[in-house]
């Protein structure tokens, strides 16, 4: 019944923000009819996609994810009524603005999952990993993390120039 | 960046003489619903310390109206001192303010904010030929080379809707759209190459938050950028938080920003804030028809939406 864990030189980290009532029960469901999806993904719960703010995605990215998630109600389904179609505008503006600053648009996606749907969770879940798979490791934001706006150095040449013009 | 890239073109002065009918007629209207009691302030622009410098003045007393002045140094966007933000500045009562057709739009922002009511301001709107860029020289006269980025398309140089418009229009010359080849230049890059760009750009932010404190639309008592528990946006100037900074920046004004080019103006380090500004108002353009500040707008495009929305992208 198990299938074989297969290997891979790269395991990239997926960060999927899903709203409790539809996505979250799909995930769920998926668990328990046994299907199987990729466990890269880490499924943090919100009360609605309503409550998933750029800045959650933009973090995500800053701390190591390789690729993001953003999944919720179907529209016409939304727990509280309009929260995933608010959030849809605010995710396609957000996309546009990801794009001109240079982020592949292919890290980051976005679905409706419903709490029937199980077997899409798994669907949308293995395509992600296997395209963040494909594209390798998500590099830009992390290499922020690290950077530093000057050398860091205190005698450099330049410095010791101006510090003798004083 | 932005300046430099202006001057290599030849200089062809703008006619600013209707400039002086302006502030003419700025002076006089003052005065007047100064005295007979119909505001209780003028935010207008009076001559800087340094000649051909101007800075935002409120005027309370009819006499002071003579002070009052229109020029080409005339940079700020003086809606910035009517929202709630900063309440000590103005105090109480109608007040009157002195509004290019770009600050025009801003108003007509934050009236949809809820932030200024119409019938509680008075709108002296201002026919302009444009105003200097950044990096002009104080005595130069304007040109097609210092005139600032934004007034080179501008759509609004009659304000329409103001209580009154101040001065007639003089033919201007031609002008190249360098903000619109620079948007080209950008959108026909590889996202590897924006990015290249994008983090050169930030990561000469200093975080001195002036763009911030300039805008009309960041009037936010507490802003998520300052918030440090739990931290979404690192406060320290190093490329992951300047990154973050300007993304969210951004983001924050989208379906918001008056296009008033204020933030780039006030940026000590020359960021092109102005061009993700562009973006967004193209993206909230094609994606719901939405174009900042032309009529005030009970809801903007980000609080507001559509059955049919776009949700190509969403699986
Ligand atoms: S973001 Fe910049 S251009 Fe837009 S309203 Fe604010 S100051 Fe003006
Ligand atoms: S004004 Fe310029 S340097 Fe200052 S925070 Fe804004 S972008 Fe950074
Ligand atoms: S409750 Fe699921 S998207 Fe709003």
């Amino acid at each position: 019944m198990h299938e074989t864990k297969e290997k891979h030189d790269f395991e990239p980290k997926i960060v999927a923000f899903v709203c409790t009532w539809c996505t979250y029960a799909g995930a769920d469901l998926a668990g328990t009819s046994r299907l199987h999806y990729p466990s890269n993904v880490r499924v943090l719960k919100f009360p609605c996609t309503g409550r998933i703010d750029p800045v959650f995605i933009l973090r995500a990215f800053q701390r190591g994810a390789d690729g993001v998630l953003v999944s919720g109600c179907h529209p016409g389904d939304c727990h509280y009524m309009a929260g995933n179609l608010h959030a849809r505008r605010r995710f396609a503006a957000f996309r546009g603005l990801l794009d001109f600053v240079g982020v592949d648009l292919n890290r980051l996606q976005f679905s409706w999952v419903s709490a029937a749907e199980g077997g899409k969770w798994v669907e949308v879940v293995t395509d992600l990993t296997e395209r963040i798979r494909a594209m390798g490791p998500m590099e830009e934001f992390k290499a922020l993390e690290t950077e530093e706006c000057w050398s860091g150095e205190l005698n450099s040449p330049e410095l010791q120039e101006a510090y003798n013009n004083i | 960046m932005n300046s430099t890239a202006q001057k290599l073109e030849t200089s062809t002065p703008i006619d600013t003489s209707c400039y002086a009918d302006v502030t003419d007629a700025i002076r006089k209207e003052a005065a007047r619903i100064l005295a007979d009691g119909t505001v209780t302030a003028v935010v207008g622009y009076k001559a800087g310390r340094r000649a051909g410098t101007t800075m935002p003045a409120i005027v309370t007393d009819p006499a002071e109206a003579g002070g009052l002045i229109f020029s080409p140094a005339c940079v700020n966007n003086l809606a910035l001192y009517l929202t709630k933000a900063k309440k000590d500045v103005v105090k109480k009562g109608r007040i009157a303010i002195v509004a290019k057709g770009c600050d025009m739009r801003a108003l007509a922002g934050l009236m949809g904010e809820s932030q200024i009511k119409r019938e509680e301001i008075f709108i002296i709107g201002v026919v302009c030929a444009g105003v200097k860029g950044s990096g002009a020289v104080n005595s130069e006269p304007l040109t097609t080379g210092n005139l600032a980025r934004k007034c080179r398309e501008c759509t609004v140089r009659t304000p329409e809707g103001a209580d009154l418009v101040a001065g007639t229009m003089p033919s201007l010359p031609e002008l190249t759209p360098v903000e619109a080849l620079e948007m080209a230049r950008l959108e026909a890059m590889t996202p590897a190459e924006r990015w290249a760009f994008w983090k050169e750009q930030f990561s000469r932010c200093v975080r001195c938050m002036a763009c911030r404190q300039v805008c009309p639309f960041c009037y936010c008592e507490q802003c998520l950028c300052d918030k440090n528990r739990p931290q979404a946006v690192e406060s320290t100037p190093r490329p992951a938080g300047n990154m973050a900074w300007h993304i969210v920046r951004a983001m924050h004004l989208a379906g918001r920003c008056a296009g008033c080019a204020e933030c780039e103006r006030v940026c000590p380090m020359e960021i092109p804030l102005n061009l993700l500004n562009r973006k967004m108002a193209l993206e909230m353009k094609e994606l719901y028809g939405f174009e900042a500040g032309l009529a005030p707008q009970e809801k903007g495009p980000l609080s507001s939406y559509k059955e049919d929305d776009d949700q190509s992208f969403i699986k």
